[in-house]
């Protein structure tokens, strides 16, 4: 290590803006460390594999006749309307994606900051609370709206040029506004119920086993007391089929239980409000026990 | 003054942390002395805007502590007493990072990183993950990050807690250089009294969340009391008694050297008087220079 005070203190020219947004900061250098983690990009690009089938398959549904030979019947799977975008929006594959990549790029986003006594440095600034809740939750929506609003304007985009028309908007016109809110509803949702999971604890592996437990265990509770009862009402219960439920309503398609999606959606918004105030309470710059 | 406080108050709980602290601190360095649980750390939350305080008022280079946390913390750079960083991040993109959110531009944050990061030492470590950095550096680099900004004024705590004897005197060698700069003050937080003793000119005690003591450090040591050592010879029993009912602490070395606290209200002429009335001759009799460790003793009130 070279000397210290070699040079001497010197100041600095400019001056403090004060316009500054400082959620933003927040938000890149979040996104920076979930992308320099070891499995993040491989995992991030594997969830898009969804994406990259349902293009093909607005592809494969304006040239049935070429493929006639390789559906075999299966082409009444390939009609494009809100059914179809439901079956992307809806699978449970792309929400165990979406929830890999909490786990991988969220769990430790909070919970490495109270491990490492980081939020009194970002307190000792001009920074509110809302801007660092702001800021790591954007990060994680950032990259969930890469998986959800990206492709459906993608599937649009590839509908309008592989028909040549716009049937598709004037059939179903609200479809691009359904895209829009869905992927927000669903991005907020993900994004608020991790930073939620990870402020409770010190530690990434906790908020990691947090968050996979929450979502799996519900539905397993679901799957008992259906099996039980056969009450479609206990798909409430469940995270993922209250995300199932809510992505149908969002889509204008028909919900996979006979339950109406209001309430699923009425559930995933107060987790939402209950992150929101256990997260206003956590976050502090400094820890006040009384 | 840089910062003035008046009857502040603030309580975890049943528990008062502060109790009606009146400060002024001007310009200069100035050490936040008193033992663990007088209420300094807490004291420095109140003034960064941490801990609302529950009643009182206070301003820190004009900044309203309860009004304008925002102005105030645009001119404080704050070194927390616990070992703070982001794991994943090397100290450049974390102390830029910190300056951005001061408010710099995003190019002159980095810039800037790099020159505190020379400055506190750690130019050639600059892009090591922090995780990876030892306690002393960890210590530099909370100071760089106070630092980026630029600030007016900075609130040290503890800033040599945990650092083996040689990281800490290049902290407090580092500390006395930004002491050296006119117009940036330093408040320090500490329960080692020599490093306040050679960073600071003026001081503030707390005791049991209150002000013990505060202004500047020589006048402290003046005004308090008056260190004397002396020898005599004789049969010294009912002097030292004396000196004692007079409200003088007496310190007795192995080589029979008394060391004579005297209050303010005792003056020299009466230890010889006393002298004399004993039948003790003082032989010797020189006026000490007391340590900050006296001074922090008798107003502590702990030997």
């Amino acid at each position: 290590m070279e000397p210290i005070a070699e040079r001497g203190y010197t100041h600095w020219e400019g001056t403090l803006g004060t316009g500054r947004r400082p959620w933003r900061v927040i938000a890149g250098q979040a996104v920076r460390l979930a992308w320099k983690r070891r499995f993040f990009k491989p995992l991030f690009f594997f969830s898009l594999l969804p994406a990259v089938v349902f293009s093909g398959g607005i592809y494969i549904s304006e040239r049935l006749g070429d493929f006639q030979e390789m559906l075999k019947g299966a082409d009444k799977f390939l009609t494009i309307n809100p059914d179809y975008f439901q079956a992307y929006y809806g699978s449970s594959f792309l929400f165990f994606m979406m929830l890999m990549i909490m786990v991988g790029g969220g769990a430790g986003l909070i919970a490495d900051d109270l491990r490492h006594n980081a939020l009194p440095l970002y307190f000792s600034r001009p920074l509110r609370q809302r801007d660092y809740i702001g800021g790591k939750g954007a990060a994680l929506a950032f990259f969930l709206l890469l998986l959800t609003l990206a492709p459906g304007i993608v599937f649009l985009l590839l509908k309008l040029i592989f028909s040549g028309s716009a049937k598709i908007l004037s059939d179903f016109p609200w479809l691009p506004f359904s895209f829009l809110a869905w992927s927000v509803f669903v991005s907020a949702f993900f994004s608020l119920f991790t930073l939620l999971l990870s402020s409770l604890g010190r530690n990434r592996r906790f908020a990691s086993i947090l968050i996979l437990a929450a979502y799996f265990l519900s539905d397993v509770f679901f799957g008992i007391f259906y099996a039980i009862f056969r009450e479609p009402a206990f798909c409430l219960v469940s995270l993922q089929r209250n995300l199932r439920q809510a992505s149908a309503s969002f889509l204008g398609a028909k919900p996979p239980m006979e339950v109406p999606g209001i309430y699923s959606i009425l559930i995933l918004a107060a987790i939402m409000a209950a992150a929101v105030l256990v997260l206003r309470r956590k976050i502090r710059g400094t820890e006040v026990i009384r | 003054m840089n910062i003035e406080l008046r009857d502040v108050r603030f309580s975890y709980g049943p528990i008062r942390a502060l109790d009606g602290v009146t400060l002024q601190i001007g310009e200069g360095a100035c050490g936040l002395l008193g033992p663990n649980g007088a209420g300094k750390s807490t004291l420095l939350k109140v003034l960064l805007g941490f801990l609302r305080p529950e009643a009182g008022e206070g301003l820190v280079l004009g900044h309203d502590i309860r009004k304008d946390s925002f102005g105030l913390r645009r001119v404080v750079g704050y070194m927390p007493e616990d070992d703070c960083f982001i794991p994943g991040l090397d100290a450049v993109s974390f102390t830029a990072n910190f300056g951005e959110l001061s408010g710099m531009p995003r190019a002159e944050a980095m810039k800037r990183a790099h020159d505190v990061l020379y400055y506190v030492g750690l130019g050639e470590s600059r892009y090591r993950l922090l995780e990876t950095y030892s306690a002393g550096m960890k210590q530099r680099l909370k100071l760089a990050q106070a630092l980026v900004h630029d600030p007016k004024i900075l609130f040290l705590d503890e800033p040599t807690a945990n650092l083996d004897p040689q990281g800490r005197s290049e902290i407090l060698e580092l500390i006395s250089d930004i002491t050296s700069k006119k117009d940036l003050h330093v408040l320090i937080s500490s329960h080692i009294l020599t490093d306040i003793e050679q960073t600071c000119s003026a001081l503030v005690i707390l005791n049991k969340g209150r002000v013990a003591a505060q202004g500047d450090l020589a006048s402290l040591r003046e005004v308090r009391f008056s260190l004397y050592e002396m020898k005599v010879k004789g049969e010294k029993g009912s002097f030292l008694e004396g000196l004692r009912r007079g409200g003088c602490r007496i310190e007795e070395t192995e080589d029979g050297l008394l060391k004579a606290y005297l209050p303010e209200e005792m003056s020299r002429r009466d230890v010889f008087r006393l002298a004399a009335a004993a039948g003790v001759q003082v032989r010797h009799f020189v006026k000490s220079r007391t340590s900050l460790e006296d001074l922090f003793a008798r107003t502590v009130g702990v030997d």
